[in-house]
């Protein structure tokens, strides 16, 4: 090798970049750009779908932690105090204490067993988000005895889903009966709310206050308490909420999404299948284009080898070559992605019963199907350069297979 | 083998497999070429004079027989030894021209030099050749804007580039007019008569003989 030679393949490569055909350098690029979005499409769909269901459960279910009553209790007693403790924790923003009404709805003689949800208004609105989420009506005030808030799946109405068992469009405003065994106590209806969530668009809420007028004995007793930190990880706030000598037991919000957690590796699965099979079609794709390509300059090659060019120098020319196309490809498919894909389905996400799923791709997997098509690419190029550069020279100047 | 002996050929044959079929293309050739001579191998069309060229010129491998270039028998080199002889001792000029579309004259005359020299060099030398052929005004022209003459011109340029011993030229004038056939002729000549090259050509133009000091005519792959 002499150190004059390095310089050939980048001159054949720029001088074939600079003077081929520019229509098809457009389209190869493209083709690049293509595999790449086929590539990260899925996983970014799929990571979508499951950022907005962990999101949704977060915001609108459990907060970050949630907090239920000692193996053997019905209740967390003294929830109060328990909150006000809580409230003291580093990384805690949000504490709310819920109770579960065990009774029945009835509306239009349309009887239904959701869960029914006693909270302090104005601390459930530091932890969840529902209060932003009222598509009619209001949200709960403090003082608030003869009012409830139901989920859309509850009211009912056309496009829901859960319609036909729901209350058939009920609206703020109509009452509804809460069915306790013994008791009935009348509830109007103040505000319906739609998260998207389906879980908790099957929920409704009413005051504690409320719900001590009806059982006077659920003063200062939660059946759970629900946390929001400033970060996702939950395990270092239990600790130190733990330490405050907080007996009761304790579960971050992954351990409530578990069904969830089937779906993600569901997704994981299928997502590991097609990323496989997208390869696979990148590689066959690249490989016939660069085959094409090289074939079409197969005499060329041979009088390049002819003259005394080394093999290896035509095999770096189109290494280098199908980096350039694989790298502007990788650039061009990034482009279309983040300035087009993910702005439009920001703009229209995906509705699903769990929430709106935009495309989220983390900088890991970017990087991994990143350098996945650029030596995808090279191996396609190197594979055609090898077979041309390997041939007789005179079958190649004659264009023999 | 005598001291002015550059090329020895003992008794080589080839025999091109096309499917099952086998086609002898060159049958117990054997033939002494000296340093200086300009030798015209002609013959009819499938006579063997292309055959024969491209094993003299290592481009191709006899299945039998001898080629020696001085003293060192080259049809059984290693390929990267024959690669390197191709690149610094022989000039190759092909029918069709064969330049590279994507680059200008000089570009192309310039590429076999830049396996030995640094750039700058190599572009000198290319301008100097290209000069020399008439084609100083047209250094950046790619092939395509170039006429057949120009472009056969070039491909002589491009194979003089490493200052080569031998030249082969195969069929140099077969697809250009009669002036630049001529033209071409007439480098040829001069090439010859500057005494650095040895000049093997395949024609089967009788006109062109004139130019030859020797001249082989091959048939049914035999001298005849």
């Amino acid at each position: 090798m002499t150190k004059y030679e390095l310089k050939i393949p980048f001159f054949l490569m720029w001088k074939y970049l600079r003077k081929g055909n520019k229509w098809t350098l457009f389209l190869i690029i493209f083709l690049m750009a293509i595999a790449f979005i086929n590539l990260i499409f899925i996983t970014s769909l799929f990571n979508g779908i499951i950022q907005a269901s962990e999101e949704q459960i977060i915001d609108t279910y459990t907060g970050h932690i949630m907090i239920t009553p000692k193996t053997g209790n019905d209740f967390i007693e003294n929830s109060d105090e328990i909150v006000n403790k809580i409230e003291g924790v580093e990384k805690v923003t949000g504490v709310s204490s819920q109770t579960y009404v065990s009774g029945r709805l009835e509306y239009n003689r349309i009887k239904g067993s959701w869960p029914i949800i006693a909270i302090d208004p104005e601390k459930e609105k530091t932890v969840t988000n529902v209060h932003e989420k009222m598509t009619s009506g209001e949200y709960l005030s403090p003082e608030d005895t003869d009012k409830i808030i139901i989920g859309r799946q509850i009211a009912g109405g056309e496009d829901v889903e859960m319609d036909a068992f729901s209350f058939k469009d009920a609206s703020v405003g109509d009452k509804v009966s809460l069915n306790l065994g013994q008791t009935t106590k009348e509830f109007e209806i103040k505000g319906i709310f739609f998260t998207k969530f389906i879980d908790t668009d099957q929920r409704a809420f009413i005051t504690q206050k409320a719900w001590q007028e009806i059982d006077s004995s659920s003063e200062n007793k939660a059946t759970s308490i629900i946390v929001r930190l400033n970060e996702r990880d939950g395990e270092e706030a239990i600790a130190k909420i733990k330490a405050k000598g907080i007996d009761e037991t304790f579960v971050t919000w992954e351990d409530v999404s578990g069904l969830m957690d089937t779906v993600s590796s569901s997704f994981l699965s299928i997502n590991v299948l097609l990323t496989i099979v997208g390869t696979l079609i990148a590689a066959v794709t690249i490989f016939i284009v660069i085959y094409i390509d090289i074939n079409n300059k197969k005499r060329q090659i041979g009088i390049i080898r002819a003259i005394g060019i080394k093999p290896y120098i035509i095999r770096t020319a189109y290494i280098i070559q199908t980096s350039i196309y694989s790298v502007s490809g990788v650039l061009l498919g990034t482009a279309i992605f983040y300035g087009i894909l993910v702005p439009y389905f920001n703009a229209f996400p995906f509705e699903l019963p769990i929430g709106d799923a935009n495309l989220v791709v983390s900088p890991a997997e970017y990087i991994i199907r990143l350098e996945t098509i650029i030596w995808v690419a090279i191996l396609s190029g190197l594979i055609p350069a090898f077979m041309v550069t390997r041939m007789k020279i005179l079958d190649a100047i004659w264009g023999r297979n | 083998m005598s001291e002015k002996t550059l090329i020895k050929v003992n008794n080589i044959t080839k025999i091109y497999k096309l499917g099952e079929v086998e086609v002898p293309a060159l049958n117990g050739v054997s033939l002494e070429i000296n340093e200086g001579d300009f030798l015209i191998i002609t013959g009819r069309n499938g006579s063997g004079k292309s055959t024969l060229m491209r094993q003299l010129a290592l481009i191709d491998r006899p299945n039998s027989g001898d080629i020696f270039l001085k003293d060192k028998e080259v049809s059984r080199m290693q390929t990267k030894k024959r690669r390197k002889l191709r690149l610094t001792r022989l000039g190759y000029i092909f029918q069709e021209y064969a330049l590279i579309a994507e680059l200008s004259a000089l570009e192309n005359v310039m590429l076999p030099a830049m396996m030995l020299r640094p750039i700058k060099d190599c572009r000198k030398r290319a301008k100097e050749l290209l000069e020399k052929m008439e084609l100083k005004d047209k250094l950046n022209n790619l092939p395509s804007q170039l006429s057949g003459g120009e472009q056969q011109k070039v491909a002589i340029a491009r194979s003089l580039v490493n200052d080569p011993e031998i030249l082969f030229a195969d069929e140099p004038t077969a697809n250009l007019d009669t002036t630049a056939g001529h033209e071409v002729m007439e480098i040829f000549k001069k090439l010859s008569q500057e005494g650095n090259h040895t000049i093997i050509m395949v024609t089967h133009e009788p006109e062109e003989e004139v130019y030859a000091n020797r001249i082989i005519r091959l048939a049914d792959g035999k001298i005849a």
